[in-house]
């Protein structure tokens, strides 16, 4: 059996680089469609499917099908997944080895937390709230990278270039100098990244790994919602072991399971991810996996008031936090991607992975905080001053998991409207102070031009000047904000996009 | 010293003395043009052999790129737009003048700009991207703009800027050819070569649109071109510079070339039915000495 658990440690360190390989893959390197985008990983996970199934529309078959094949296999495997597949469980490994986390069962209550966790996020979806994101461990992992490691990793490896290339060392800096261009085109983003969120998102990363302290995959046995769902799918697996409880003899098993799966109660498959770690430690080498054997019997206990106590919970959370006022409504700034279906929707489908804000060409997606209303914590906004959408780009709906931002043909994205530019007259240039500039005039990326100009003749300094100024043609603006981006006036744009005119609201049609 | 001797020279002496303070040039101390500069206009529609007559007219490149030297190949790649949008230099001249600096010996060309797009999108779309790819010479090197490699620069006797940061690989090249597309352009009126030196400036370049003929003579100052050949096989003649409807693109087959570069934008405005003296930047070009903006002084060749 040790072959076995060579096989899983293998398994596991091969998922978490092929991750990372889909996670750098996921970046435009000349191809208008992403051949391997990290979406796929989505694709495979079970709680974004559960995600899908709440969300208003039809379930998305055609894109969540492997997920429902790891749901079946499950049932008749157990929980492979946490403990060969999933990139946070190999990360919490990692970290547990260098925290010298104790192993065993200290606190065998909070086990339940993650079905109660589960059951109050299922009843909130069932009511309309929707955050299985915030707990889901892929989204959490790709987030965290995507907000934080990764332009950390940027910012240090240019760092190291900047050095070499600044200080010329002979034969090193030319070495260094000759990496840099095939690293940043193939192993960097083109462009450091930036994020608003990075650091918070990185501390809620760190304080799961920190968690490791204090047990074993602390996250997997307690808190993790995707744990729960596939620990309740997989109470009655085939693959059993033996033996099914504690040895008289010998309590090692107890003390040395990752997942505490093994207790004096006896073995829970609800709980064991399939490490195969015990049929090593075992002194006596009695432990054996396979389709034979007796049920175990220390499945974790849920008593029917506490799983009232999550459902209601969750069912008042939900429509609680509906009752407040939309965040689009009041913040005309609100602009989401293009292609991203209905606020309520979005909400509802989106599962906070950052995965379009990786894959954002122009830069323009920022994870929200607060301000799109508390739900909306790490859903991607547009802030144009920072980046536009590019006008040939249709990758954020190409990489979308759930389908809260929907893949558009590009004869589509050039009619989707995200917003509408508005101008500020105050601080225009040729309307504020008659000098001349058409920055955004230039940079309007629409065939018939969304910004156009009027000559006027103006009096300055005592002499008649002719001066174009701007205007914004309402009917074709798309809101790509390539014109609140390049606004050559400090601060804040002289045009900023809102969310007025946006294809996505629902709307009645007047003629 | 030329200009490019003396910006090289004041770098070195900036990178030697590693003080704080900037590499200074003086525009006032660089010298006047020569006289009666030669011009070629051919037109025709296969484009290699368009690019290689008009060239020759000029006595060919091997007047231009000596054995050994760099030469930095800029064409116009600001857009993300395909070929026939006219908003791109048309990707089969970029590559014929390649071939040529190639033929002539050079001992490196750099093909790049600094694109207002996504450089990634602009390189590919234009098609320039892939058809440079094409060539199999590792003398050839079509690259993105290194963020690092900009370098900032004091301009003493600049009109419009008194410091502003530029390419240094477009500067510390032994030569730089100009390969712009002849577009309608909203606030310059035209874009023709002299704007097309834009793509190898640094900072924030929507600021120089008030008072652009100035800040373009000043750029043209620091940055010198050797051989400007304007591609007018089609031209944008509304909505310029980026363009985006083919009702806004005319074909017209044509190339114009000259060592002088005002003399080039002056012949490129007759394209547009227009003078020399209506385009406010070949006139202020002209007016500092920067080139020769009279088409009968200009020596058809």
């Amino acid at each position: 059996m040790t072959g076995l658990r060579r096989l899983r440690i293998v398994c596991q360190l091969g998922c978490l680089l092929g991750f990372f390989w889909l996670f750098v893959a996921t970046e435009y390197r000349g191809l208008d469609e992403l051949p391997y985008p990290v979406s796929l990983l989505f694709r495979i996970d079970p709680l974004a499917a559960l995600a899908d199934f709440f969300a208003p529309g039809a379930f998305a078959w055609q894109l969540l099908w492997p997920a429902l094949l790891v749901i079946v296999a499950t049932v008749l495997l157990g929980r492979f997944f946490c403990g060969w597949i999933c990139p946070l469980g190999t990360t919490l490994d990692g970290a547990g080895r260098l925290l010298k986390s104790p192993g065993g069962r200290s606190r065998p209550g909070l086990r339940k937390i993650k079905y109660l966790l589960l059951l109050a996020l299922s009843a909130a979806a069932l009511f309309g709230v929707q955050v299985f994101g915030w707990f889901d461990p892929l989204s959490l992992f790709l987030r965290t990278l995507t907000f934080s490691l990764y332009p950390v990793y940027n910012l240090f490896a240019n760092r190291v270039f900047d050095f070499f290339y600044d200080h010329h060392l002979p034969l090193i800096s030319d070495l260094v100098n000759g990496a840099y261009p095939f690293w940043r085109d193939h192993l960097m983003a083109f462009q450091q990244p930036v994020f608003a969120l990075g650091l918070f998102t990185a501390l809620v990363f760190l304080a799961v790994l920190l968690l490791e302290k204090f047990e074993r995959r602390f996250w997997c046995r307690n808190l993790c919602p995707l744990g729960a769902l596939l620990g309740l799918c997989s109470r009655h697996a085939l693959v059993r072991r033996e033996p099914a409880s504690l040895c008289s003899d010998c309590s090692r098993c107890q003390s040395a399971c990752r997942m505490a799966a093994t207790g004096s109660d006896g073995h829970a498959r609800s709980e064991c991810v399939l490490c195969f770690e015990c049929t090593e430690y075992c002194p006596a080498e009695r432990v054996r996996f396979g389709f034979h054997g007796r049920e175990g019997s220390g499945q974790v206990d849920l008593r029917r008031r506490e799983v009232v106590t999550a459902l209601a919970v969750g069912a008042l959370v939900g429509p609680t936090a509906s009752i407040a006022p939309a965040a689009a409504s009041a913040d005309s700034y609100l602009l989401r991607p293009p292609g991203a279906v209905a606020e309520d929707e979005f909400l509802r489908r989106c599962i906070r992975c950052g995965e379009c804000l990786k894959v954002c060409i122009g830069r323009a997606l920022q994870p929200a905080w607060l301000d799109a209303g508390p739900l909306g914590l790490w859903t991607p906004r547009l802030v144009a001053r920072f980046g536009y959408c590019e006008y040939n780009c249709t990758l954020c709906g190409q990489v979308c998991p759930t389908g809260a931002i929907r893949p558009l043909t590009l004869e589509q994205k050039h009619k989707t409207v995200i917003g509408l530019a508005v101008l500020d007259k105050d601080r225009c240039l040729p309307y504020a102070r008659n000098e001349e500039c058409l920055v955004c005039e230039e940079h309007c990326p629409t065939g018939r031009k969304a910004i156009v100009f009027e000559q006027k003749q103006v009096l300055v300094q005592s002499r008649i000047k002719i001066l174009k100024i701007p205007r914004v043609v309402g009917k074709l603006c798309i809101g790509c904000g390539i014109c609140e981006t390049r606004c050559p006036v400090e601060g804040r744009s002289a045009i900023r996009v809102t969310n007025e005119n946006e294809s996505r609201r629902k709307r009645d049609g007047l003629a | 010293m030329d200009r490019r001797a003396f910006i090289r020279r004041s770098l070195q002496v900036a990178a030697l003395t590693a003080v704080g303070g900037l590499p200074c040039l003086d525009l006032q101390a660089l010298p006047a043009v020569a006289a009666d500069p030669p011009l070629a206009l051919r037109k025709g529609t296969d484009i290699p052999r368009l690019v290689r007559e008009t060239v020759a007219a000029l006595g060919g490149m091997r007047r231009f790129v000596k054995p050994g030297e760099t030469v930095v190949v800029k064409p116009n790649i600001g857009w993300d737009r395909t070929v026939e949008l006219a908003a791109n230099t048309h990707p089969e001249v970029v590559r014929e003048v390649v071939l040529l600096c190639l033929e002539a010996g050079a001992g490196r060309v750099r093909v790049f700009d600094r694109t207002c797009n996504d450089p990634r999108r602009c390189y590919r779309q234009s098609g320039i991207e892939d058809i440079l790819r094409e060539i199999p010479d590792k003398r050839l090197r079509v690259e993105h703009m290194d963020r690092r490699a900009y370098h900032e620069l004091v301009i003493a006797g600049g009109v419009k800027l008194n410091r502003w940061s530029f390419y240094r690989p477009a500067l510390e090249a032994d030569r730089f050819i100009n390969l712009p597309i002849a577009k309608h352009h909203s606030i310059s009126g035209l874009t023709l070569g002299m704007k097309n030196v834009m793509g190898v400036i640094g900072g924030n370049r929507g600021v120089l649109h008030r008072g652009i003929d100035q800040a373009l003579v000043d750029i043209n100052q620091v940055v010198h071109t050797d051989l400007t050949i304007i591609d007018a096989t089609r031209i944008l003649i509304a909505n310029g510079p980026q363009g985006g409807r083919l009702e806004d693109v005319e074909v017209r087959n044509t190339l114009i070339a000259s060592p002088d570069i005002v003399a080039a934008d002056a012949m490129g405005t007759t394209l547009f039915g227009l003078q020399p003296t209506d385009l406010p930047s070949v006139v202020a070009g002209a007016r500092r000495g920067l080139g020769v903006m009279d088409l009968d002084r200009v020596k058809m060749v």
